[in-house]
């Protein structure tokens, strides 16, 4: 990200914007939109569960296609292969934070809406899998001591995209105690609602872009730098005398 | 809704709508921060 000026400046004001977008959000969520007539001020939580939920079944995405992307460059050409398998890890870590929070602020609405924090229905469970699906992914990457710890990455998050859907489709297919979908065709928000969920998923996307990247250039100054040490070590190894 | 009602710790809406909004900040600004100290520990060879 520090590669150059040009892309340090891109970086901040794209931060800035990223946080202008929030503040405008967090206004419209909480002092501008009209309150829900049902439950009251903490339907609220909604202009923060939805992107948050939204968006956590797009990052997956960009894991599922750099996933790909380092299986099939793995042999052809290595070096693009690490660059698809810092994308994979940045992006897993996005999606674990985004489904986490989606996770955590459903529940905590749960409580007073529904009386309960949790109920195993499909939506929920399916959620659910979806996290501990990207948590493996993690902890495969961090502790698997086989040489093929990045294709068995690969593989897991080619299996843990398939769940996507069934999440995306769970209120469609099934009756659950989550919601029906409230937008499109039969959807039951209001358009006084729209602002604040709008702006709120422009602020939320916008900044999941930026930590996504952010977390990619760490992940290739540390393969640089584990590039760099090694080449250092195998001309060390040349120069010792016979 | 004030600031007044949104600090208000009076009922269980209200606290957990606060829990929310302040829990999700703060966890994607550590996750932020994170990366942050990890991008100045790691540096550039």
């Amino acid at each position: 990200m520090a590669r150059s000026p040009v892309f340090r400046n891109i970086g901040w004001l794209w931060f800035l914007a990223s946080i202008a977008v929030l503040v405008v959000g967090f206004r419209q969520a909480i002092f501008l939109v009209p309150t829900e007539s049902t439950m009251g001020d903490v339907q609220r939580i909604f202009y923060y569960h939805l992107p948050h939920a939204i968006l956590g079944l797009i990052f997956p995405y960009v894991n599922f296609l750099a996933s790909l992307s380092y299986l099939f460059w793995r042999r052809r050409d290595p070096l693009k292969a690490l660059t698809a398998d810092a994308l994979a890890v940045a992006s897993a870590e996005v999606t674990v934070l985004y489904v986490g929070i989606t996770l955590a602020s459903g529940m905590i609405w749960g409580k007073p809406a529904w009386g309960i924090w949790w109920a195993w229905d499909a939506r929920l469970t399916s959620e659910l899998l979806l996290w501990l699906l990207y948590v493996s992914y993690l902890l495969v990457r961090r502790f698997s001591l086989s040489g093929q710890t990045g294709v068995l990455a690969a593989i897991i998050s080619v299996f843990a995209a398939i769940d996507v859907p069934i999440v995306f489709m769970s209120i469609r297919w099934w009756r659950t105690q989550h919601p029906a979908p409230v937008f499109g065709d039969g959807g039951s928000l209001d358009p006084s609602f729209y602002p604040a969920v709008l702006w709120n998923l422009a602020g939320w996307a916008m900044w999941g872009v930026f930590i996504l990247i952010f977390r990619f250039a760490l992940e290739r100054r540390r393969q640089l730098n584990e590039q760099e040490k090694a080449l250092k070590a195998i001309e060390a190894s040349l120069e010792i005398p016979q | 809704m004030t600031w007044h009602t949104f600090l208000s710790f009076g009922t269980m809406g209200h606290r957990h709508l606060f829990f929310v909004y302040a829990g999700v900040w703060l966890v994607q600004a550590g996750y932020l921060g994170w990366i942050a100290l990890n991008w100045q520990k790691t540096g550039r060879n």
